[in-house]
């Protein structure tokens, strides 16, 4: 027994562990990890063609098609080293194939896929769809992959939320310390952090409601400039999703925005003008240029800022509906 | 100056807020292409000449409450960047000219820049 399982079982988790892993493979079906573009050759190609493929592409093996993209053989590496003893790499491939080919359905499941490794023996499976042609091919290395990065999703999600959720910032208000209902929240929004170009899409919604509401320009203008950096670096550095809340008074604005991911490792680096962690193409949008975090703190009155490595940024700024009144209150308590 | 005669001057396609052009009056003009800067030291009713062609473009000019925006010297501006402006309503021109000479037309017309950069 492996160290992992007997760790498992000592805690009761064996069984909740092996279940939880069948269901993954389960669910995981053959499209979801093979190939979905596949190297292939017409029967015509020559063995020394199908050889120079294999080398520049890496790979042990080619499904052979018609002009049709029909499945007609299968070339492996097996066959180029006989072809290479025998003298006969220059013959077409149509000559030497397998034509008895096992083949995959896109539908099928990822556990099929490992007994025909099994049974078969073979190094890959061409995938075809119902009229027989190639859509794929899948590999022992897809199926480790394929699963590799389910164990990853289902495990950082998991993982990321609760570290979060644990933290005693989680329910309390990181400038003034009182408990927070975001629940109660007068505005919230979900980051999508897939498509860099949604960046601000949050602001601009923020900046809607708060002009509905009445507020001063000036005012809505701070907030949403600031709110719109800190969306920005969620998207750009956390890699992860996020939330934005507003909660209103009568006599500020107080924004907070939250996320999952990567953290940050020195916050006072950050905090610096002109410090970026941010990757090329993000100063293509015009971001990353350092600037994030000192233009939230220019256009807030307060702002606080935790986070720790692995466990997201939560990062909170308050505005004054009117700075100097604001500020003479912060200054006599 | 109004918008239209900023886009006569830089010889620059209008792609959104055509309606808007002769009531849109422009006084201070910014020009960046790192969007931060723009949120950084801009101030209301700016005109922003940039490099970029993202949708970002639209949606800063909207954050900062610019009064629109030249996109210069790119070949071609995507659709994605037109139907944001054209959602916030924010008026949107295309002009081929560089940065440098946009921006030194526009001045010695006369507009102003933003105010001291404190």
């Amino acid at each position: 027994m492996t160290l992992l399982a007997e760790t498992l079982v000592v805690n009761g988790l064996a069984e909740d562990f092996i279940a939880g892993l069948k269901q993954i493979i389960e669910h995981l079906k053959v499209k979801d990890i093979m190939n979905q573009d596949p190297q292939t050759l017409t029967p015509e190609k020559s063995l020394w063609h199908a050889k120079e493929l294999m080398r520049l592409k890496k790979i042990s093996g080619v499904p052979v098609v018609d002009d049709k993209g029909k499945l007609v053989g299968i070339v492996s590496i097996e066959d180029i080293i006989i072809a290479l003893e025998k003298g006969y790499i220059r013959d077409p491939i149509e000559k030497h194939m397998s034509r008895n080919v096992i083949y995959l359905k896109p539908d099928e499941s990822v556990q099929t896929a490992i007994e025909y490794f099994e049974r078969y023996g073979y190094g890959r499976f061409p995938v075809v769809d119902e009229i027989k042609r190639v859509v794929g091919v899948i590999t022992k290395e897809d199926i480790l992959r394929g699963l590799l990065k389910w164990f990853s999703v289902v495990y950082t999600h998991d993982e990321r939320r609760n570290n979060v959720l644990e933290s005693e910032y989680y329910y309390r208000s990181l400038i003034t310390g009182e408990p927070l209902d975001k629940k109660g929240a007068d505005f919230a929004f979900e980051i999508d952090y897939s498509d860099v170009n949604l960046a601000g899409v949050g602001a601009a919604k923020l900046k809607k409601f708060l002009t509905d509401k009445g507020l001063p320009p000036d005012v809505v203008r701070r907030v949403s400039i600031a709110t719109y950096e800190a969306e920005t670096n969620v998207v750009i550095h956390s890699g992860s999703h996020g939330i934005i809340y507003c909660f209103l008074s009568d006599s500020s604005v107080k924004v907070r925005v939250e996320d999952y991911g990567k953290g940050i490792e020195d916050v006072e680096l950050a905090m610096q003008e002109g410090y970026s962690a941010a990757p090329d193409y993000v100063r293509e949008l015009g971001f990353g240029a350092g600037m994030g975090l000192a233009n939230m703190k220019r256009f807030s009155d307060k702002m606080m800022i935790v986070s720790e490595v692995g466990k997201g940024v939560i990062v909170e700024m308050l505005f004054y509906l009117d700075r100097e009144e604001g500020s003479k209150a912060t200054q006599n308590p | 100056m109004t918008l239209k005669e900023v886009a006569e001057i830089l010889e620059a396609e209008v792609l959104t807020g055509h309606d808007k052009l002769d009531e849109i009056v422009v006084e201070r003009v910014a020009a960046a292409d790192m969007m931060s800067d723009v949120l950084a030291f801009s101030q209301p009713k700016i005109l922003l000449i940039t490099g970029l062609n993202t949708p970002q473009v639209p949606r800063t000019v909207s954050i900062v409450d610019g009064v629109g925006a030249v996109i210069v010297r790119k070949n071609m501006v995507p659709q994605t960047t037109i139907d944001l402006a054209k959602a916030l309503g924010i008026p949107l021109l295309h002009s081929r000219l560089s940065m440098f000479e946009a921006c030194g037309r526009l001045y010695q017309k006369g507009l102003k820049p933003v105010d001291s950069l404190s």
